[in-house]
């Protein structure tokens, strides 16, 4: 099955390289794309150096664009199955080999990594988040679930893998705002098998977290009104 | 405050523009059109988006000119102060207009980010073909990188 790995990184000059040797290591059968995203440091040059095929987005499109930019070249060059990571190396690349196991297998159509071992905690071993993180955690874990139905812990996780079908989605509809909520509302709505698989995460090695306890507010706020939206937009079944 | 709110309602519901104040809208009006029209003369603006402008300010105009028009809008509407009926309509079509601009922005938001995305693809594209053909990666030429 052919495979492809990509990673958005945004200004990752000190992890890259790294991760995409860990990649390379843990999943030697993927190709690797990095998704720069507009980068101001060396991060393009670096992946380069690490043999990754880099495409650079000539300025900062945000997460979702990044990520959809991945989706759209595994559909143009065919891939059956995606798998994306941080290029922060907060994602052992160990653990996304599990996710594309699942993808492989069949047994979901997207398969999103979770930081969580117990649903009903906000924290787990190796990772104590502040308490502004811990409301949004609790909060978007709550209308998610209300929304789709089904039970999700890592709502906004960035270590996934797909197959063909959410690839071809995906690369036609990928909200740039709210990109790993709503994605995953967008595929229960569509009548994908969504899973989540617990993993393990790590401590990230370079950059720093964007989030103020202001933002935070801001960023559920927003959260909360992608969701209420995204109730109603028309499915593939029905346009 | 309460005072001025009773005069207001004490008066007619006739509009009492002065001569005087009617000239200054005609001017304004005219201000304005004429300054549409120097922002397309000098490429600031496109004739697509002026159209909504010109009819403002030709709305503008004829409200200066025939303020009785007025009178008749806010009986139509059910309005005893004329004031208010300016104000709203004016508040509403502002209000229609800013959002028309959202719409705008977020259709070119979602064609600027496609465009990206095709240029980081194709980006993607010639450096795995030099790479196939065995030769070195190409120069990138991007400024600011």
């Amino acid at each position: 099955m052919r495979t492809l790995v990509f990673v958005p990184a945004w200004n990752e000059q000190d992890s890259i390289a790294a991760v995409i040797a860990d990649v390379r290591a843990c999943i030697p059968d993927a190709d690797l794309l990095v998704i720069d995203d507009g980068s101001t440091d060396a991060t393009a040059g670096r992946a380069r150096e690490a043999g990754a095929l880099v495409a650079s987005l000539p300025f900062n499109q945000g997460l979702g664009a990044a990520l959809q930019t991945g989706y759209l070249y595994a559909r143009r060059e065919g891939y059956e199955a995606i798998a994306h990571l941080d290029a922060d190396g907060q994602h052992p690349p160990a653990e996304v080999a599990r996710l594309l196991a699942e993808v492989r297998a069949d047994r979901a159509d997207l398969v999103i990594g979770s930081r969580y071992r117990d649903p009903e905690k906000a924290e787990s071993d190796d990772y104590k988040p502040t308490f502004s993180r811990r409301i949004g955690i609790g909060v978007f874990r709550f209308f998610l679930t209300l929304a789709t139905r089904q039970r999700f812990t890592d709502t906004t996780s960035g270590m996934r893998a797909a197959n063909r079908r959410v690839i071809e989605m995906f690369s036609e509809r990928y909200s740039p705002d709210f990109a790993e909520i709503e994605s995953l509302q967008l595929a229960v709505r569509e009548g994908l098998r969504v899973e989540e698989v617990p993993v393990r995460m790590l401590e990230r090695t370079g950059g720093s977290s964007f989030l103020t306890p202001l933002r935070s507010a801001f960023f559920i706020f927003k959260g909360l009104i992608v969701l209420l939206v995204g109730q109603f937009r028309p499915t593939g079944a029905e346009r | 405050m309460r005072a001025l709110a009773l005069a207001v309602a004490s008066e007619s519901p006739k509009v009492h523009l002065t001569s005087q104040t009617r000239i200054i809208a005609a001017v304004l009006a005219l201000a304005f059109m004429a300054l549409v029209l120097e922002l397309i003369r000098r490429d600031r603006l496109q004739e697509r988006f002026s159209v909504v402008w010109f009819v403002a300010g030709v709305g503008m105009l004829i409200g200066a000119a025939f303020p009785g028009l007025l009178t008749l809008v806010a009986d139509a509407m059910g309005v005893r102060d004329t004031n208010v009926a300016l104000f709203s309509i004016v508040l509403l079509f502002l209000l229609g207009l800013a959002l028309n601009f959202s719409v705008t922005m977020s259709r070119q938001a979602t064609q600027i980010t496609r465009l990206a995305q095709e240029r980081a693809l194709e980006d993607a594209r010639q450096q795995s073909a030099s790479a196939e053909n065995g030769g070195e990666p190409r120069e990138r030429g991007r400024a600011g990188s």
